[in-house]
């Protein structure tokens, strides 16, 4: 008999009446909310930002402003220049000279203030949403889903996406000590940009 | 990067739909940390182009645990930490002093199911309070398991045997209120006269870091004895 076999085999006999034990419905429970005031309380109280345009601003002006001593700054979307295309870096590794990330995110929770990237959108190159020093997300205010449950249920990408990660504020980890420190294993920032 | 992922996990951690997972996501973090949901909650589905992705489910005892009537709830633990947050005992001892992979309240009921002689002492670590469960987000019902594993643990003889001898004799002594109480003062005036080499050495390893408690003049037992049972007394006394 196989391990698995074996472990299957237990598992019939031991476990608790399936009759008396029925799977419950599908839960869809919470505020179902999908708006932008929610989302972006949400993604403030992790941390993240909202990059807000001033008069006349584009993204790029944008993104000089919040970051005046990024040197590169990759583009992993079509209608945004930067100095570097995200097709053009190399390996895995390179990602990690970036200053800042600018990608577009197919959906956003408003009840967690998570935005969700996929190798779909990072040109099979994930390790660049995690080294790069910033982020910044083009996000639309349309692409919101309420919360975890009705984005579960609504959103293919779950069911498409290799990887797929839901991302909230920057990097955080409060592990020692209790005292809270961003970007130590991931972005120092992240910056969400309505379009 | 590797083009190699291997993800080792619990038999326990499947659940049945891709919808169910938002009520598990949910309740981690904020079980946790309070906060909505952790910075990084990554779904792998397959490897990397070009890459592989294996899943290896661990079983380690987790299919025998669901046949014991009293303890297979233990199975429902998401690994949140919420039981060890609140725990007055993990709050003073930290993690490393469990001796297993799972510390805390949670880890006193299932570390025994991967060896009950190695871990026959974390279930007496203990106060009752229950606070673990009071805060569990999915109802185990921790302490009152704990209380369960004492038993099954002194039934199938795994306690060692100074703990075995020790209980055996609180027992008696708490069961008779003159003699408990005899034994109490008797305790006070050791810690007060006698000397260090007899109080720390061999036979005290809990003494071995720690000092004693400080002995006290006069318990509150035999306070109260002298100044308000007498009072009682002799108010009743007026009445009648």
């Amino acid at each position: 008999m196989s391990s698995r076999d074996s472990i299957l085999a237990t598992l019939r006999a031991n476990r608790p009446d399936p009759a008396a034990h029925e799977l419950p419905p599908v839960a869809v429970l919470g505020d179902m909310d999908a708006g932008k005031a929610r989302f972006e309380d949400a993604l403030q109280l992790l941390g993240g930002q909202i990059l807000l345009p001033q008069e006349g601003d584009t993204l790029a002006t944008a993104i000089a402003r919040r970051f005046p001593d990024a040197k590169i700054i990759c583009s992993a979307v079509p209608d945004f220049e930067g100095t570097i295309r995200l097709e053009d870096v190399a390996s895995p590794q390179q990602a990690a000279a970036t200053d800042v990330l600018v990608v577009r995110s197919p959906f956003g929770i408003s009840e967690m203030g998570s935005i969700f990237l996929s190798e779909a959108q990072l040109n099979s190159l994930n390790s660049a949403a995690h080294l790069t020093q910033h982020i910044v997300v083009i996000l639309s205010e349309k692409n919101l889903t309420a919360n975890m449950h009705t984005a579960y249920v609504e959103r293919p990408e779950f069911h498409t996406a290799r990887y797929g990660v839901l991302m909230t504020g920057p990097s955080a980890t409060a592990d020692i000590q209790g005292v809270l420190i961003r970007g130590a294993q991931g972005v120092r920032s992240l910056s969400v940009w309505w379009e | 990067m590797p083009n190699l992922h291997i993800a080792t996990l619990g038999i326990e951690r499947i659940v049945p739909r891709m919808a169910d997972m938002g009520v598990f996501i949910r309740l981690l973090s904020r079980s946790a940390l309070g906060s909505p949901i952790t910075q990084y909650t990554t779904h792998f589905r397959g490897p990397q182009k070009g890459g592989e992705m294996h899943i290896v489910l661990v079983d380690n005892g987790r299919s025998a645990r669901l046949g014991m009537e009293e303890f297979w709830t233990s199975l429902k633990c998401i690994r949140c930490g919420a039981c060890m947050n609140t725990c007055p005992v993990y709050r003073r001892s930290g993690g490393l002093s469990y001796g297993a992979v799972y510390s805390g309240p949670i880890g006193a009921i299932i570390d025994p199911t991967f060896n009950e002689r190695k871990y026959s002492t974390l279930p007496f670590a203990s106060t009752m309070n229950g606070s673990c469960t009071n805060v569990c987000p999915v109802k185990i019902n921790i302490h009152e398991q704990l209380y369960k594993w004492r038993r099954v643990l002194a039934e199938h003889h795994e306690l060692p045997f100074v703990k075995r001898e020790i209980m055996h004799m609180a027992g008696k002594l708490m069961g008779q209120p003159t003699l408990y109480r005899t034994a109490i003062n008797g305790t006070e005036v050791a810690l007060s006269s006698l000397p260090r080499f007899v109080l720390y050495n061999w036979l005290n390893p809990w003494g071995k870091h720690r000092e004693l408690p400080h002995p006290v003049k006069q318990t509150f037992h035999s306070w109260y004895k002298k100044n308000r049972l007498k009072d009682k007394k002799e108010s009743k006394g007026g009445k009648a």
